[in-house]
């Protein structure tokens, strides 16, 4: 087998410039592959993080009539004493906070806005003095602004809603709702900060007022929408949720809890789906680099024509001539697999220390992601493993076509060739 | 050692039938030193490739060292070949990539020799063929007469029971031709190898043992010297 490995390894010089053009079709492939599973990766890890951060908290109380229609916003099946379900978290150990979400027309006029206009916002009551256990919304405050007060009507709005409406603190906007029990009700409110948070949600479209002053306007009479708790980002799901029930006494009659995977699945389906096109995308780069081998291998097999004869003339057996060539496909991508790995750190190196700033598209446009703009990556060691052993073996493999061409041709057929 | 027995050949160029062999019947003894010599399209190649295992006879029987070969599938034949035979060809046929050394050890290399045996033999025999101290050397740096020399240390270090040369020294000057000759000849001699080569060369025909001319696929005479 040494000399196997021999030939295939000097066979490799023959044409350098070859080996090195073929070597760097797998090398981009590999090392882009690298790059975009880091980019990926890492604008899942943070998306993850943010959509904990800023929108759905670790595990979520419902009342049970609530969980099955929960992303209906209204102000229908509260939870009645969202105060004793807190207690009983805290003393558990465990940090949460009371929402409420509910819907209006925003209402904003010339003077001082640039002009007149409404539209219909999502609106959420917070606790203000407990949302930050939970929710690190009040760390992304703009300078200038101040956190919401109990009982008065200040109103935090996202950074880019403001942007839009021309808000700035101090700004008065007028917001026409329902109370609980389906009467209109108007809440004049006075912007008292901006938040930019890594969340595009929260920045696009967030308006968040004091849950005491909510509770007063809306008649909700001690009621919240949900009970948020917070816990560490790498704990388990499965154990959190033990957690909260057993801080809420092991029975969970009333109330149902959600997770954050389940709150947050529409965007782990996005967030699946966009993957799969990433790595499909990535899919056909490798097989242009494979369609490269396999080119260089035939000409390699056509090249050699007549020392093939000569080499199964003097009795090298079929699974010998197999392995000469397959070893020889195998060195490119060993090749290929360092270069695709040096080009893959760098480009790693560059994602995950700088990374790239989507903003100017994310401003705009719902991607889906939970970044505001600027995506990094990850260092993932398993994928530079498997990227290399990949590189190899999907290299030797296709390796196999060319020498099936070989392994048809008559020795006496090679012999006479002119080359 | 091999007998040939009616042996036929036919070859489809295109819509053109073209008989190589028209029952060539044949016996050649071990040791002995024949070319197979007669015009172009005379049908030498075609012999020789089939005596080489190389090529498959239509109709007759071949037997080398009591073994039919015409009845061995396809598949083994490159064992069979591995271990009785040994080829030198017009163009030498070297691995560009490999030193002397290394073209000639690949032959054992197929055997699965030892290294350290390999080396003896392999250092042995390219002294014995006057290519000591250019072991090391890759094809490309060898002249054509030296490059011959290592095709037959190759031909001869697994020790075959039968060297086949298909016209040896046709890319050869005269004066390499006879060198190269004269070296089969020795080692025809030190081996006890049979050695059948084909040829038109005079001088080739007039150096052989045994000259057996062949003419549009049948043997035209069959003479001893």
């Amino acid at each position: 087998m040494k000399y196997l490995l021999i030939l295939s390894w000097k066979n490799l010089a023959r044409h350098t410039k070859r080996t090195v053009i073929t070597a760097s079709a797998i090398a981009f492939g590999l090392g882009l592959f690298i790059f975009v599973d880091s980019m990926l990766a890492g604008a899942e890890k943070d998306s993850e993080r943010n959509l904990i951060w800023y929108e759905t908290g670790s595990v979520r109380i419902y009342a049970e009539e609530k969980a099955d229609d929960w992303k209906k916003i209204n102000l229908k099946n509260l939870l009645e004493n969202p105060g004793d379900l807190i207690t009983r978290l805290e003393a558990a150990g465990i940090s949460a906070t009371r929402r409420t979400a509910f819907t209006g027309e925003l209402i904003v006029y010339q003077d001082p806005f640039p002009e007149d206009g409404s539209m219909q916002v999502r609106l959420m009551a917070v606790d203000s003095l407990r949302d930050a256990n939970v929710y690190p919304v009040e760390n992304a405050l703009e300078e200038g602004g101040t956190w919401l007060q109990p009982g008065e009507n200040g109103v935090i709005l996202g950074s880019w809603l403001a942007d839009d409406i021309g808000a700035k603190v101090g700004y008065p906007i007028t917001v026409v709702t329902r109370t609980r029990d389906g009467a209109f009700q108007t809440l004049d409110l006075e912007v008292v900060g901006l938040v930019n948070t890594g969340n595009p949600v929260i920045n696009r479209g967030t308006l968040l007022v004091d849950h005491d002053f909510a509770d007063t306007y809306l008649l909700l009479e001690g009621a919240a929408g949900q009970v948020d708790t917070a816990f560490p980002l790498t704990s388990e799901t499965g154990e959190n949720v033990a957690a909260v029930s057993a801080a809420l006494g092991g029975s969970l009659a009333g109330h149902e809890l959600l997770t954050w995977e389940d709150l947050g699945a529409d965007y782990l389906s996005l967030a699946a789906t966009k993957q799969g096109g990433a790595k499909s995308i990535l899919a056909l780069m490798v097989l242009i680099a494979l369609v490269g081998i396999t080119n260089t291998m035939l000409m390699a097999m056509y090249e050699r024509r007549r020392e093939l004869g000569m080499m199964r003339a003097m009795g090298m057996k079929s699974w010998e001539i197999v392995a000469s060539f397959t070893l020889e496909a195998g060195g490119i991508g060993v090749i290929g697999g360092v270069m695709g790995m040096i080009l893959g750190a760098l480009l790693t190196w560059f994602i995950v220390d700088v990374g790239i700033d989507f903003g100017f598209i994310i401003r705009d446009m719902d991607i889906g992601y939970r970044i505001s703009s600027v995506f990094r990556g990850i260092w993932k060691a398993d994928t530079f493993v498997v990227a290399f052993i990949a590189s190899i073996l999907v290299s030797m493999a296709v390796s196999l076509i060319p020498t099936r061409q070989a392994l048809k041709m008559k020795v006496t057929d090679c012999l006479r060739s002119d080359t | 050692m091999i007998s040939i027995n009616g042996v036929h050949r036919t070859y489809q160029t295109g819509e053109t039938e073209v008989h190589a062999l028209r029952g060539v019947s044949l016996d050649i003894e071990q040791g002995e030193f024949l070319s197979i010599a007669g015009p172009s399209g005379s049908g030498k190649t075609t012999l020789l490739n089939i005596i080489g295992c190389i090529d498959t006879a239509d109709s007759g029987k071949v037997t080398i060292d009591g073994v039919e070969v015409t009845a061995i599938p396809h598949n083994k034949l490159a064992g069979f070949r591995r271990d009785k035979l040994g080829f030198i060809f017009q163009s030498f046929n070297l691995i560009p990539v490999l030193t002397a050394y290394e073209n000639v050890a690949l032959a054992l290399n197929l055997l699965q020799v030892p290294e350290k045996e390999i080396k003896e033999r392999v250092m042995g025999l390219l002294g014995e063929v006057g290519l000591a101290g250019m072991e090391n050397r890759r094809p490309s740096k060898l002249s054509g007469g030296q490059q011959q020399r290592v095709a037959i240390a190759r031909a001869l270090i697994k020790e075959p029971a039968i060297v086949l040369a298909d016209e040896p020294t046709a890319n050869l000057d005269s004066e390499t031709g006879k060198e190269i000759l004269d070296l089969m000849k020795k080692m025809d001699e030190k081996f006890e190898t049979t050695f059948i080569f084909s040829t038109h060369d005079k001088m080739v025909m007039d150096f052989a043992d045994r000259l057996v001319m062949l003419h549009d696929g049948e043997i035209q005479s069959d003479k001893r010297r």
